[in-house]
């Protein structure tokens, strides 16, 4: 009898502690934020690493993390408790798919903010969603200029542009030509024939031409192609002094073991956030992707130096994909960061207070080179910053702007039968 | 002269390799009149079999193509034997929606399994190697896979023309009834016939792994051109894959030199159209 009455309490006491322990759960407040990147199709492997970025940042900033000095990581999420609930959708690189699928985040799953998406062709229907909405998009690393140049209030992008890099481009070739004695002359381009590749391409022939040089060749390609030989035949004919490529991904690779395979390299090749910056390619590519150069805006090298906060949050990102951040992944946590201190500091999940503070504020982000970011008209990063890299082994070597330079560039590149 | 020497030599030997890859789809069209829609998964998975062999086991792929070839073989078979036999007879959609549905699962099966990481191997026999002739040069992987892909066309044909299992294999394409009454298992006949379509799109793909990095999206296009080739050169004609698919290596190529890089597609679907337009069987079709 008595055992039955001890069954009976502890019973009720099982009950009532689920109980309010469900309605703790109950009351746990969530902001659902939607992460729309290509996790399938030719961009996959840069769009899931895009997304263990954001949820990375979640992660810090949702749980205590004393040992990280970054903003937000030493509370438990934002306004005293929410916590960030990413509701993650897949663009498969397609302009159509992340219209509709940011439809499917706004109007169905009712998140507060879309960060997205990888590709500029894809990041351009999906905010213009998110702005009928008047909810606010945070961009990470789709450079088309064109997209904060569209006035639209509830965007903010935070990586540098291509006309940026453009200009960083000529400005460096100039200095290689005085300092080097480069003798650059001519240029050429290459590039994906989409929303990206024909912006970075518009960018880089007027930044070339208003710098003076001659652009002598100019090579749109259609994505996946099964080979680049015409592509690299033109270049060669042409045979301009440097190369602006903007080729992401599987043509990246392609694109070099064509040059190899017709023996041909230009004196200098600078490349637009592509595959050139992911390191798993440069990886891939081993020797073969030696000398090339690119704009950087993070890689475990310029961390260790400029950016020494990273390394400790960088642990938690390569935990989920076994790769280091790279210029692009880590704008997308980044993005995420700037979002959570803007609504803390606006102190309400109010969207235009919240787009104000973003508009308004200089924001300390010690996940980005330089350190702050600061939107100005359009919602473009005016903090952004990119330096220019070769490879060498592996490594993204700081080679231009000459603060931030650890190695004198290999200029004119090896050729290939030297290597 | 010696730029235009090298655009036709690429021209050629991107069409010789297409050939190969679009072969084995002609077989099974032409034969069975069943679109195989995972065949450009098919190549995919024979490289990504080349790759692992040479990332893991240091197999060259001068060798794994023969892996490569028996594995795809045997997937082939396999889907000749669980799926497109069960839908052969009913609505004439079904093999072609069935076969989508596998490409979609292979697809994302590489996706999930392997990443979508691009992979390259490096350090293969062929690797960097080219003949210098003056101003041309030809990259000794694409040479060699060329002469390969013409090998086993050659190699295929005679099995066509010159051998008993060919003949049995032409008696069912023309009438299956009719080559049942003679004695031909035809059933037998369909599955052999998928695995051989099979088994030259992997060897293609286990050749191909020694210049073109592995990706799960890799056999989108490479499907694609097949379909073209097929068509063009006529179903079931294996001399007429040949024919079309160098045709195809030769307008990319001169397209895209001599008019815009952009336009090499173009010209290939323009010419396509032209083909169809004036000959719907194909250029060899019968």
């Amino acid at each position: 009898m008595q055992n039955r009455k001890f069954l009976a309490i502890v019973s009720l006491l099982v009950f009532a502690l689920v109980l309010s322990a469900s309605c703790a759960l109950a009351a746990e407040k969530v902001l659902k934020i939607g992460v729309l990147f290509p996790l399938t199709g030719p961009c996959a492997t840069a769009g899931q690493r895009c997304v263990a970025a954001v949820e990375t940042a979640a992660e810090v900033i949702n749980n205590k993390h004393p040992e990280l000095d970054v903003p937000l990581a030493k509370q438990e999420g934002i306004l005293k408790g929410t916590k960030i609930q990413l509701v993650v959708a897949d663009t498969q690189g397609k302009p159509d798919v992340a219209k509709s699928e940011a439809e499917r985040l706004v109007n169905q799953e009712g998140v507060y903010t879309i960060i997205g998406s990888y590709n500029s062709s894809a990041s351009k229907p999906a905010s213009a969603v998110t702005e009928r909405s008047k909810k606010i998009f945070m961009c990470g690393c789709s450079s088309s200029a064109a997209l904060t140049d569209r006035g639209f209030n509830y965007f903010f992008r935070l990586a540098p542009t291509d006309k940026t890099e453009s200009h960083e481009f000529v400005e460096y070739i100039g200095w290689l030509n005085k300092n080097q004695k480069a003798g650059i002359k001519t240029i050429g381009l290459i590039y994906e024939n989409t929303e990206f590749g024909k912006h970075a391409a518009d960018e880089g022939k007027a930044a070339a031409k208003a710098a003076g040089f001659e652009v002598v060749v100019d090579v749109p390609f259609n994505p996946g192609a099964t080979n680049l030989n015409s592509e690299v035949q033109t270049l060669k004919a042409k045979n301009p002094d440097a190369v602006f490529g903007a080729c992401l991904g599987g043509d990246y690779t392609l694109w070099v073991r064509t040059m190899k395979q017709m023996n041909w390299l230009p004196k200098v090749a600078l490349n637009y956030c592509t595959g050139y910056q992911d390191p798993k390619i440069a990886q891939q590519l081993a020797a073969d992707g030696n000398f090339f150069m690119g704009g950087t805006g993070y890689s475990p090298e310029i961390g260790a130096k400029y950016m020494k906060k990273v390394a400790a949050v960088e642990k938690i990102y390569t935990k989920k994909v076994g790769v280091p951040f790279d210029s692009d992944s880590i704008q997308e946590a980044v993005a995420l960061f700037i979002l959570a201190q803007a609504i803390e500091k606006a102190g309400t999940l109010d969207v235009e207070k919240v787009a104000d503070v973003l508009r308004t504020t200089t924001f300390d982000s010690p996940l980005s080179l330089g350190g702050k970011v600061a939107f100005g008209p359009g919602g473009q990063n005016m903090k952004a910053t990119s330096i220019i890299t070769q490879l060498h082994d592996g490594k993204y070597m700081p080679v231009y702007p000459t603060s931030y330079a650890e190695i004198k560039a290999t200029v004119p590149m090896t050729p290939w039968d030297k290597r | 002269m010696s730029t235009f020497v090298q655009v036709m030599l690429d021209g050629l030997l991107a069409g010789m390799l297409y050939a190969l890859v679009a072969a084995g789809l002609s077989l099974i069209w032409g034969v069975m009149d069943v679109i195989n829609f995972a065949h450009g998964e098919f190549l995919m998975v024979a490289m990504y079999l080349s790759y692992w062999l040479g990332f893991l086991a240091h197999v060259d792929p001068i060798v794994s193509w023969v892996a490569s070839g028996a594995f795809v073989f045997i997937l082939g078979a396999l889907t000749y034997r669980f799926i497109v036999s069960r839908c052969i007879g009913k609505a004439a959609m079904a093999p072609l929606l069935a076969t989508f549905g596998l490409s979609m699962f292979l697809k994302n099966f590489c996706l999930n399994r392997f990443s979508p990481n691009f992979r390259i191997l490096q350090t293969t026999v062929l690797e960097g190697k080219k003949i210098i002739l003056g101003d041309i040069v030809i990259g000794l992987p694409q040479l060699v896979t060329g002469l390969f892909s013409l090998a086993i066309l050659f190699a295929l044909y005679f099995l066509m023309k010159k051998t008993r299992l060919g003949w049995a294999i032409q008696a069912t394409a023309m009438d299956r009834e009719a080559a049942e009454l003679m004695g031909i298992n035809t059933d037998r006949i369909y599955l052999l016939v998928f695995g051989l379509g099979g088994a030259c799109v992997g060897i293609a793909g286990g050749l191909l792994t020694s210049y073109l990095a592995v990706h799960p999206e890799v056999g989108a296009l490479f499907g694609l051109i097949a379909f073209l080739i097929v068509a063009m050169g006529g179903f079931g004609s294996i001399p007429g894959a040949l024919a079309a698919a160098i045709l195809i290596g030769l307008v990319e190529a001169l397209a895209g030199f001599y008019i815009a890089p952009v336009f090499k597609y173009v010209a290939v679907f323009a010419m396509y159209l032209a083909v169809i337009m004036i000959r719907p069987k194909g250029l060899f079709g019968w």
